[in-house]
């Protein structure tokens, strides 16, 4: 008995890995900041350009992040979409206003890219050095992380991630394996105070 | 023909009879397994499914050989080396671990070139219910994801194969893959975990030492990189090694002192060496061919007949005492020592044959060996006093019958004076044993058999919390005229499971390979979808994506093949995943499992009682029910001969005599079970062994001092014969392995009371004038 739970373990969790990756990539897609701040909010406008399509598709919206409360992430336009991650799990609102949920309890990998993105978000380069090469470059104003996969599952799904801040997030450009590219712009960033 | 060649011709009969079976028993013996530890092979073989069998045994094998070790430190880097040195040691002690990434790729390449047959149940439902607006609104969802890649939009626009992994069985869910590892973050720690599988079979000698060797290189080598690091092992090969090195621990002290102790009795009864030598000679012949026979009959033994048969040598030494003590010291001429001892050992031997005879009639093949093995044992024992003992002890020696040594007769004439202690004593241990009765309970439940050291058992429970694992409870078997229909089987049978217990996990080869009539499903929902392109881009427009979007996902589906996936490629790429298929004489069924702290066995058995062709099988219930019916029917049948034996008896020495004879062996048996039940001992079918152990040498007592007539010699041989039995069977009284301290304990009582009660077989009239 206890070896089929092994061998489900080994392909589910392997497949996991490799399922769960853009999750990870999205997190280290935050920012790694010098001066972590504890929560911030910001406008954002995402270009996902899709390999085979001339037209790449443009959203805009808000996130917000807190080291408490987790990470929101608010599409506005061209439709309504809402993606929580907190302690608790992940909750999904989609278009049509159905809600998906995935509690941690349910999927405890949750709290690894929660974990993951958290690092991200609050500069913790350690953490992504796990996964990454990381090489950083000085700029006149903040500074450009570059992050290039480290041998293994992960760099079979990204190629390179390139990140400007300068305090708080600017920009951010996925290079997807596939031939995909994510490219968001972080507007009217501000750092918040912390809920208690 | 000359006294001296007709001497010769007993114990070279003697000879070759033994030498006959041992020859038969090597010609017949299975050599790859000459000593059968399947305890499966107890059950009746009528009873036995080839399905039922092949996937126990497979679950078994399985549970067997795995071991799970733990590095845990507080430092997540330092636990890492720590891990790193573990895996290194585990490789060098022949335990590599395995790399799933490399399977994992190739299944995945695999449901993606079947994607559109894979959708969760929760996706299925919301297709089927409204298949364009579902589509629209989850591919929008994708897109918005910040978790989602652009990538993944050509294979999987609305991440249904996503969620079809996400949903796949989560064993070890507080567990995330780490490079080579599995690693966990809990209350500041960082644990490591590592999966080895032993080539052999982990209740066996090497693969025990094997596992155990591995995990003390593994410490070692964990040690050394990380001194902070903390390392647990489980196993059942490492339980097994505890197990085995106990024992064996526990069967030298034990031997040591029983033979040290039988030694210096019988040079200080005897001056002589001779007595232990043919002892030896006589027990030892029994033994052998009550081996040879078992195998003669079933080609192997089994290792319950060969722990269980061996209480013969408690029963088989009786019968050389009885002739030393008549040899060394009767009162009548030393070339008819046979002749005085002959009806008596005659009649223990007679009534010992029916009493083991009757467990022929059980139907177990344990039970049926057991009796082969006695019944023949015996024979040969008796035999052997027979016909080699007169040959190799002729003279009697010169030797003073010292006072020490007219104790037991001393003894015997002061119990059988007549007096109201005859009475009142045995009536008084009964009165007492009476609340013990009613404390007695029943155990068939092997792990009570078992004893493991602490620090192992703590681990086993660490490692298990950990990885949140639950023991399931047993599994199930889905049999199906091929495996398309038992995986179809198998999903009605997740459905129902699923409304029963709605926490529980399924694991199954189902959850990673929908049966094809499902597959069929869910390709038919996508070619609704795809069936009108331009509604399917007014809804994408509609909500905001991109209708051009649609062309290609429109050609995407246009060129899939519209294949299901089927098992041959899925078990090629994982050949793990056929641990869940067993096939045994033509036919094939399914293993699947559910693992909740909620389920209950009989939950279960409903839950398979609802779908044709499943059944729920738990081993260790079953196990436990083949040694409650082991025990029962070894209890009838045993009751069963004495009934017999009491004809006999009755037959030989009179209605009134009989009950005088058969009053000291029962009055024992009743002793023995109050005091284990004051006690608070469980009567198992190790008690039992003992107990029929109790009643043969008990009733042996009664026979050889009838037979004797109470006379010196035979006082002294009954009284030899258990002081040697209490020494080597009622010493495990002190094992600390349950099953051997039961059997033990069982036997010190029983013995001990058969003997002080032996003299109450006698009327005191009798003795008076013997």
């Amino acid at each position: 008995m206890i070896s089929m739970k092994s061998m489900a373990t080994r392909i589910f969790w392997a497949l996991l890995l490799i399922a769960s990756v853009p999750s990870a990539v999205a997190g280290v897609a935050a920012v790694p900041l010098p001066t972590p701040p504890k929560s911030f909010s910001a406008r954002f406008i995402e270009t996902r350009t899709l390999p085979g399509f001339n037209q790449p598709l443009v959203s805009r919206g808000q996130v917000a992040f807190s080291r408490v409360r987790g990470v929101l992430w608010e599409v506005t336009a061209p439709y309504h979409y809402v993606f929580k991650m907190g302690p608790s799990g992940v909750e999904e609102q989609l278009p049509d206003g159905s809600v998906r949920r995935l509690d941690a309890e349910h999927a405890p990998w949750l709290a690894v890219v929660r974990h993951i993105f958290i690092s991200a978000l609050t500069g913790d380069t350690s953490d992504l050095e796990h996964y990454f090469d990381v090489r950083i470059t000085a700029l006149k104003v903040g500074r450009r992380i570059e992050l290039s996969p480290k041998p293994g599952p992960m760099a079979k799904a990204i190629k390179h991630i390139s990140v400007i801040e300068a305090g708080t997030p600017q920009f951010l450009r996925i290079d997807e394996a596939s031939g995909g590219r994510i490219d968001i712009h972080f507007l009217d960033t501000r750092i918040t105070a912390e809920a208690p | 023909m000359s006294v001296r060649a007709t001497a010769l011709i007993k114990p070279l009969i003697w000879i070759v009879v033994l030498t006959l079976l041992c020859g038969i028993a090597a010609m017949r013996l299975d050599v790859r397994a000459p000593v059968d530890t399947n305890l499966l092979d107890l059950l009746p073989a009528t009873r036995q499914s080839p399905l039922l069998d092949a996937a126990t045994e497979r679950t078994q094998t399985a549970f067997l050989r795995d071991l799970s070790l733990v590095v845990s430190a507080a430092d997540d880097a330092q636990a890492h080396q720590g891990a790193e040195a573990a895996k290194i040691a585990l490789t060098a002690a022949g335990l590599p671990l395995s790399d799933p990434a490399q399977s994992a790729q190739a299944l995945l390449g695999l449901y993606r070139q079947h994607h559109y047959g894979f959708l969760t149940a929760a996706d299925r439902r919301q297709l089927h219910k409204d298949p364009i607006g579902t589509f629209t609104n989850d591919v929008a969802g994708e897109f918005a994801n910040p978790a989602g890649m652009a990538g993944v939009f050509g294979t999987d626009p609305g991440g249904y194969l996503g969620r079809y992994l996400m949903d796949l069985p989560q064993p070890y869910p507080n567990f995330t893959p780490d490079g080579a590892f599995m690693s966990a973050q809990r209350d500041g720690q960082s644990y490591f975990l590592l999966r080895a599988t032993l080539p052999e079979a982990a209740l066996g000698e090497p693969g025990a030492t094997h596992a155990a060797r591995a995990v003390a290189a593994v410490r070692s080598a964990v040690k050394a990189q990380c001194p902070n690091c903390k390392l647990l092992a489980t196993g059942a090969a490492l339980f097994s090694a505890a197990a085995q090195n106990e024992a064996r621990q526990e069967v030298f002290w034990l031997t040591m002192a029983s033979m040290l102790f039988i030694v210096l009795l019988l040079l200080l009864v005897f001056r002589s060496l001779r007595p232990l030598i043919l002892g030896l000679l006589s027990v030892g012949a029994g033994v052998l061919a009550g081996a040879a026979a078992v195998v003669i009959c079933f080609r192997s033994v089994h290792i319950l007949t060969l722990v269980c048969g061996t209480t013969l040598l408690g029963i088989a030494i009786d019968y050389a005492f009885l002739y030393f003590a008549e040899h060394w010291f009767g009162e009548g001429p030393a070339e008819r020592t046979l002749n005085s001892v002959l009806p008596g050992l005659t009649m223990g031997l007679i009534t010992g044959v029916i009493a083991f005879a009757f467990l022929l009639l059980a139907g177990f093949p344990a039970l049926t060996q057991i009796a082969i093995f006695s019944v023949v044992g015996l024979i040969l024992s008796y035999a052997t006093v027979l016909l080699v003992f007169p040959l190799l002890l002729r003279r009697r020696p010169a030797l003073q019958f010292a006072n020490l040594l007219q104790c037991p007769q001393r003894l015997l004439v002061l119990a059988c004076k007549p007096s109201r202690w005859r009475q009142i004593v045995p009536l008084t241990v009964l009165l007492l044993a009476i609340p013990g009765w009613l404390q007695l309970h029943t155990s068939d439940d092997v792990r009570d058999l078992q004893n493991f050291p602490k620090p192992l058992l703590n681990a086993d429970q660490d490692v298990h919390r950990l990885l949140g694992q639950i023991a399931p409870l047993g599994f199930f078997l889905i049999a199906g005229g091929n495996i398309q229909q038992a995986l179809q089987r198998e999903q009605t049978l997740f459905e129902v499971t699923a409304a029963e217990f709605p926490d529980a996990m399924a694991l199954g080869l189902s959850r990673f390979l929908p049966s094809e009539a499902r597959q069929q499903m869910d390709l038919k929902i996508w070619a609704t979808i795809y069936r009108d392109p331009a509604a399917l881009k007014r809804a994408f427009a509609h909500i905001g994506l991109p209708p051009e979007y649609v062309n290609t996902l429109e050609t995407d589906w246009q060129n899939d093949p519209h294949a299901p996936l089927t098992p041959h490629p899925l078990l090629a790429a994982e050949p793990e995943l056929g641990q869940f298929v067993v096939r045994a004489d033509g036919q094939l069924a399914l293993i699947a499992t559910l693992m909740s702290p909620l389920t209950t066995a009989r939950g279960l058995e409903n839950a398979a009682a609802q779908v044709p062709g499943v059944s729920f099988v738990a081993p260790l219930q079953r196990l436990t029910g083949i040694f409650r019916q082991i025990r029962w029917r070894a209890t009838w049948l045993v009751v069963a001969g004495y009934v017999l034996i009491s004809l006999l008896l009755i037959w030989r020495y009179g209605r009134r005599n009989t009950l005088r004879m058969l009053y000291p062996p029962l009055l024992s048996l009743a002793v023995t079970l109050g005091v284990l039940g004051w006690l608070q001992v469980a009567v198992n079918i190790f008690v039992i062994v003992g107990l029929i152990l109790v009643l043969g040498v008990g009733r042996d007592y009664t026979v050889f001092l009838r037979e004797g007539a109470g006379s010196r010699s035979t006082a002294l041989g009954v009284t030899l014969a258990a002081l040697t039995t209490l020494c080597s069977f009622g010493l495990l009284a002190f094992s600390a392995i349950p099953a051997l301290h039961a059997f033990g304990l069982a036997t010190l009582i029983g013995i001990l009371s058969s003997y002080l009660s032996a003299p109450l077989s006698i009327a005191p009239d009798t003795r008076e004038t013997a």
